[in-house]
């Protein structure tokens, strides 16, 4: 399972996830089991994340940015 | 028969319901109960449930598997006991006769905390209800199931007899409201029911008494995984307040859509599948100064900020949108998600295009 960040044109933020497998766009809620899984998937390394240019992060990096959300 | 009032069973109709409590409104805390919703389309495409991850099919009803041995698929059928018009269908596409003792074969719907808060669980006012169902299979004995709450430490399975084959029976199970335990009343989960099709002695326990554990069904209850082709329907599903089960409370279907979008709702039309090439019904909109397109609002809001997938109405690829302005597919994504609404993020396009995406937007709990 791949996931890249997708920056949010308006303001430059990235608020918004999006799951390759199914091109899902899953917004920063933890209250939507999506993001649930997605934090959870990127901590247990089971998944990878792109940055918002495409380039695969190491699971440390991953890991480390999981933790700044919410 | 002439309708009764008596001051201890109730209010005793010509059609022999009962109402032993003022039920005005939301009196069946089940939404698509009767499995008339069907967004994703599950009658023409059965869903397949071989893992653990929920498999939705009727909308608000879905499956849990496990990721070897049985398999399972959920789909909408016309078979139906009388003033039914639909069932949620599971049949078995590969057996597991010999359960291991954390397999978890189920068919699930899960109640928002906030449609049942007022059923006051974990508190010493916790209300008593009463869980009803219509059900058919090919199998005959003794089933279970249970309740159990978000954190998976509070449950109450139950059995129910299915005394003949291929016949529609009603079932009724009433269970005191539980005053232990963590009951969410949020936009959370706040009550699981669950039907077992083989559930293993781990997730077991004791029918009829609340238990501190993850019990999703009662000892010894039928194992319908055991046999290729075995069938299992639900329909008619209800959970009332009060000691005795009513007549199904039939909702008009743009009602019971309406609910169910708060969860689930798709541009399509409702007899069209999700990722299917279709125009119908598709949003449009024209890529603007530096964004990359229109914002649209949902159908119904939502109980969170929901996932959004999109779909090329002319091709059905996810993440794509189709501009129509070079009449190819672009890629495209959602922003600004929220409650209510988001808009579409097309970084390709050129300003001044046109484009058009189908999409889903999906918050299940």
């Amino acid at each position: 399972m791949i996931y890249k960040l997708i920056k949010n044109l308006l303001d430059g933020t990235v608020s918004v996830v999006q799951r390759l497998s199914d091109d899902a766009c899953i917004p920063y809620d933890p209250a939507n089991t999506d993001y649930q899984n997605f934090k959870a998937q990127i901590n247990d390394e089971t998944a990878q994340l792109e940055d918002a240019d495409g380039n695969l992060m190491t699971p440390e990096e991953a890991k480390a940015y999981v933790a700044t959300l919410p | 028969m002439t309708t009764i009032v008596n001051g201890t069973t109730g209010i005793t109709f010509s059609d022999s319901s009962v109402q032993n409590t003022a039920a005005i409104g939301y009196r069946n805390r089940v939404i698509n109960g009767a499995q008339i919703v069907d967004q994703r389309v599950s009658a023409t495409t059965a869903v397949t449930v071989n893992s653990v991850t929920k498999a939705y099919a009727t909308d608000r009803f879905c499956g849990t598997g496990i990721g070897s041995a049985g398999v399972f698929t959920l789909g909408q059928v016309t078979t139906a006991p009388s003033n039914f018009i639909n069932s949620l269908k599971a049949t078995v596409t590969t057996a597991d006769s010999s359960l291991a003792a954390t397999d978890l074969y189920r068919v699930m719907h899960l109640i928002e905390g906030l449609n049942c808060a007022d059923l006051g669980w974990g508190t010493a006012a916790a209300k008593t209800v009463t869980l009803s169902f219509y059900v058919y299979s090919n199998l005959t004995g003794t089933f279970g199931g249970s309740l159990i709450n978000s954190a998976t430490n509070r449950s109450y399975p139950f059995t129910y007899t299915i005394s003949a084959a291929n016949t529609w029976e009603r079932k009724t199970i009433t269970i005191p409201g539980d005053t232990s335990g963590t009951w969410l009343t949020t936009n959370g989960i706040g009550i699981s029911i669950n039907w077992g099709l083989g559930v293993g002695s781990t997730y077991s326990g004791t029918a009829n008494a609340w238990a501190g554990a993850e019990y999703y069904s009662a000892t010894g209850a039928t194992n319908v995984m055991a046999t290729l082709s075995n069938t299992f329907y639900l329909t008619g599903v209800q959970l009332e307040v009060g000691t005795t089960a009513s007549s199904f409370d039939f909702r008009s279907f743009p009602q019971e859509l309406a609910m169910c979008q708060r969860y689930y709702e798709k541009t399509y039309n409702q007899s069209v599948a999700p990722g299917t090439a279709a125009d119908l019904g598709a949003f449009f909109t024209v890529r603007i100064d530096s964004v990359g397109g229109g914002g649209t609002a949902y159908k119904v809001t939502k109980r969170a900020t929901p996932t959004v997938t999109f779909y090329s109405p002319s091709t059905g690829t996810s993440g794509q949108a189709r501009n129509y302005s070079t009449s190819a597919d672009t890629a495209a994504s959602a922003q600004s998600i929220g409650e209510g609404a988001f808009y579409v993020l097309a970084a390709s396009a050129s300003n001044g295009q046109g484009l058009g995406v189908q999409y889903v937007v999906s918050i299940e709990l």
